[in-house]
């Protein structure tokens, strides 16, 4: 082969990659800012002023040392179970249990802290960790095995395993008859962890601690396992098309397992590096619905593991900014919800338009198009009409 | 057939043009339809038949043009409207609630008045009376799912002769119906037009459109090649106006396996069953030969599908076994060596869509060398193995990034073959492998297949287009309720006995 066509073998690949990248990133954050304005618009409709909300918002998400700090402690959590909740979605597979799952592996990390201090303290960190990600992957097995085996849906089960796994934690911590309740205290919570299983901070004085680079690792780490690796190619052809992959000879249940392990291993990671890194015990719902976020990070990352870094840094910033903003401004804090949910439904709206326009075009290009599952469910409820 | 150019005018659309991103689907077509005429509209896949009768039936907008009805113009904005202005329309793929019963399908949609009470009695007496002048035979309580093909397509006639419709479009009607199926279809077609309604008739075959129709017009393109009376043209005339150029379809035998060729697949007595567990082939028996076509010939659904799937080891077998290349099949291989398998709906189990062609070529390879090495996906190697094979494609000038959506059928199937055929397999099996292709696609199908028995592969060719399973095999077996009635030579049997052989009756000869 010429050194010619390789590049030019080179440039095709760049071209599709760049192809790949465009509306992944263009939509986002197309909606993002679209969502800024018409939040902005509601301000002022409520008699606030936006331009001083806005910068309340940011001054206390981004433009100070104080809120950058809190912005990169909300988004730990957010980070590591939107990757579990992208995965998942690559592969076509709906795990939306990522809160019972972050219980879960949140439970199995405090446990392991408090019930085997003996180990050396670089290794205590890291089993605990490890206890956590195993501790979420066995939250998901049951769902894991009626999805893929028994065709039970996912979505029915793992939202249903939320519900156990937050309360089973309460149970846990109760502080009447929780086994690991610490008695006398105010709130249910279980005993502070030795210290030596804590996660180390990384930015001193504040509370950033390493969970933050541990998801930034995995979310490189995740990039390169979809796009370089055949499980990753494995895993795209059963999120793409599971009976083609089943043609082809992929085993699409266990590559089905094997994700949704995966996924609620890093949920379970989001809830030990938050109980390791920040909260040092383990409290009665001590998650404000990280696990429900994470799927809002996953979708405006368009279930890309690179993008999920800044989408979860957009919901840190809402979440950290939006005291400020209630504070200084009196904009209630939950006004960034309204914020998170528009951004999620323009972007929603700009991928259906997007479909919508290239439908026809595919229709006409692949002449069978018109045979398709999709166009023919669409059709048929106007043609009932008939 | 009776002069019908000078009855009165039902339709008439005048410079329909319709443009989707980068193609031109319909470039300036005007068409009219008299009252008591049989239309029929011929043309390729991807001419603009079906984006023309979308217009016509309000599914789209056109960007110009006009339609008139009985000389008035009239805007369709929605198939409601179109069924408002009587025109009813028989799609490909039916538009029937399974789980209902005939008449309750009948009853969907019509209009009533708000909390009205549904007069299902009135309504089966109705079917019932239609049914009998028609002779069409459809029970009104019977439910949907139960009925033969057949059935569910003069039940969807039926619904529109309900609503009166007074111009009916058949698209592509005979493609899922058996030879005698067939006829009676036409003698329909031919009364409701003898009765001063006006029949649209879709196809892109021949023969049904010279035996059906009054005028054709032949699209291609997206353009009007010609518009005139079916009987002045020749068969021969009107295939090259379909096509653009001369073409021929006939038997094209690559010469002869000899009978000491040895047997690359073989199936002993192999029972399997279908999808809802009840049994869909029955004892099935055949031996292929190195350098041979068998022909597997049979209406759709008749343990077609369930056939390839145990050859290929996707379905299980329940008894008797299936040997390829001597070797007893157990579960499904991807050596490409052995089997290559052109399932029969391309778009759903053979390709990914969203997937680039290089990524499909390689769908059953990806994770050996070259192209994973050392745990790692080689995407250079890839895009090698794709530009290489595409070249053998014949599609050299295409970039193997994109994905395969975007391609035609004929391309789309292009590198479904590819893939399938690049390890010279022993043993090739093609489910309707030319279904929804055009001409040109179709031969060249054709073309691969009979390549492939000339290297020594024992084909086995699964297709219900009677045509080219006589065109391209050498010998045949006709499926029926998953039994072979028999196994013929394609010069040695009439279309007519072959034929009773898919309606079930056994060749005893």
């Amino acid at each position: 082969m010429s050194v010619g066509a390789s590049a030019s073998v080179r440039t095709r690949d760049a071209l599709s990659r760049g192809r790949d990248l465009a509306p992944r990133w263009g939509y986002p954050l197309f909606a993002v800012a679209l969502a800024l304005l018409v939040s902005a618009g509601l301000l002022a409709l409520t008699g606030k002023n936006p331009v001083d909300a806005y910068r309340a918002l940011y001054d206390g998400s981004l433009g100070s040392t104080f809120g950058l700090s809190v912005t990169l402690v909300r988004m730990t959590p957010l980070l590591l179970a939107g990757l579990g909740v992208a995965i998942s979605f690559r592969a076509g597979v709906f795990n939306i249990g990522a809160e019972g799952q972050l219980y879960a592996g949140a439970i199995a990390a405090t446990a392991t802290a408090l019930y085997l201090p003996g180990l050396p303290s670089v290794v205590l960190p890291i089993v605990c960790m490890l206890a956590g990600l195993g501790g979420g992957a066995v939250w998901v097995a049951i769902p894991a095995w009626l999805r893929a085996y028994r065709g039970v849906s996912e979505v029915v089960v793992t939202l249903m395993f939320n519900f156990i796994g937050i309360y089973f934690a309460s149970y846990l911590v109760n502080l009447d008859y929780g086994p690991l309740g610490l008695a006398g205290s105010a709130y249910p919570q279980s005993n502070v962890i030795p210290s030596r299983a804590e996660l180390p901070i990384i930015w001193p004085t504040t509370s950033v601690h390493a969970g933050l680079l541990i998801g930034v690792f995995l979310a490189l780490v995740l990039f390169v396992v979809i796009r370089y690796t055949p499980f990753g190619f494995r895993l795209r052809a059963v999120g793409s098309n599971p009976e083609a992959a089943q043609y082809a000879g992929i085993p699409v249940k266990r590559v089905m397992v094997a994700v949704m392990l995966i996924s609620g291993g890093l949920a379970g990671l989001a809830g030990a590096s938050e109980i390791l890194g920040l909260k040092y015990a383990l409290y009665a719902n001590f998650s404000p619905g990280y696990g429900y976020d994470a799927i809002a990070v996953a979708l405006l990352a368009r279930n890309s593991p690179i993008a999920a870094i800044v989408s979860a840094a957009f919901f840190g910033a809402m979440r950290a900014g939006a005291v400020q903003m209630e504070q200084t401004v009196g904009v209630e804090s939950s006004f960034v919800l309204i914020i998170e949910a528009l951004a999620i439904l323009f972007l929603a709206i700009g991928v259906f338009v997007q479909r919508r326009r290239t439908g026809p075009d595919d229709a006409v290009k692949g002449t069978v198009a018109a045979k398709t599952p999709a166009e023919t469910s669409s059709a048929a409820p106007d043609m009932e009409t008939a | 057939m009776t002069q019908t150019v000078d009855n009165p005018e039902v339709l008439r659309m005048e410079g329909i043009t319709k443009r989707f991103p980068g193609v031109l689907a319909n470039d300036d077509i005007s068409i009219d339809v008299r009252a008591g005429e049989v239309h029929a509209l011929l043309g390729e896949n991807g001419a603009g038949k079906s984006t023309l009768m979308k217009v016509l039936y309000g599914l789209l907008q056109p960007d110009r043009g006009e339609i008139f009805l009985h000389g008035g113009r009239i805007h369709i904005s929605s198939p409601r409207a179109a069924v408002e202005h009587g025109i009813g329309m028989v799609h490909q793929h039916f538009m029937l609630v399974p789980n209902l019963t005939a008449v309750e399908n009948v009853m969907l949609g019509l209009p009533r008045r708000p909390l009205s009470v549904l007069d299902r009695a009135g309504a089966s007496r109705r079917l019932r009376e239609l049914s009998a002048e028609y002779y069409l035979g459809v029970e009104p309580n019977a439910v949907v799912e139960n009925l033969s093909v057949g059935a569910q397509q003069r039940l969807e006639i039926l619904k529109l002769l309900f609503r009166n419709v007074r111009l009916l479009v058949l698209d592509e009607p005979t493609s899922v119906l058996a030879p005698a199926e067939v006829e009676q279809l036409v003698r329909m077609v031919r009364m409701l037009a003898a009765e001063g309604r006006a029949i649209i008739f879709i196809s892109h075959k021949l023969e049904e459109v010279k035996e059906v129709s009054d005028r054709v017009t032949v699209l291609r393109d997206g353009r009007v090649v010609a518009t005139c009376p079916t009987d002045e043209p020749s068969s021969a005339d009107l295939a090259q106006m379909t096509v653009g150029r001369p073409i021929t379809i006939g038997r094209r035998l690559g010469g002869r396996a000899s009978e000491s060729a040895a047997t690359e697949l073989q199936l002993e007595g192999v029972t399997g069953l279908g999808d809802h567990g009840v049994p869909a082939l029955v004892n099935v028996s055949l031996e292929v030969r190195a350098g041979e076509i068998m022909g597997v010939a049979g209406v759709d659904g008749n343990g077609q599908r369930e056939l390839a799937e145990c050859i290929a080891g996707l379905r299980r077998i329940e008894s008797g076994r299936v040997l390829v290349g001597g070797r007893v099949v157990e579960g499904q291989s991807r050596d490409l060596n052995l089997l290559g398998f052109i399932p029969e709906d391309r778009q759903r189990t053979g390709l990914i869509l969203s997937f680039s062609i290089g990524e499909n070529l390689v769908l059953k390879s990806f994770d050996r060398p070259p192209f994973t090495r050392r745990g790692l996906l080689r995407w250079r190697a890839i895009w090698e193995h794709a530009r290489r094979l595409m070249g053998d494609l014949r599609m050299r000038r295409t970039d193997p990034t994109i994905p395969v959506a975007e391609l035609s059928g004929g391309n789309q199937q292009r590198v479904m073959v590819g893939r399938e055929l690049q390890g010279d397999p022993s043993v090739v099996i093609a489910s309707q492998a030319t279904r929804g292709l055009d001409i040109g696609a179709v031969e060249n199908v054709h073309e691969m297949l009979l390549g492939q028995k000339k290297r020594g592969a024992a084909v086995l060719f699964i297709s219900t287009e009677l045509n080219e399973v006589l065109a391209i095999s050498d010998r045949i077996v006709v499926l029926y309720r998953g039994e072979i009635m028999g196994e013929v030579r394609p010069e040695e049997v009439t279309i007519e006995d072959i034929g009773e052989m898919m309606l079930g009756r056994r060749r005893t000869a």
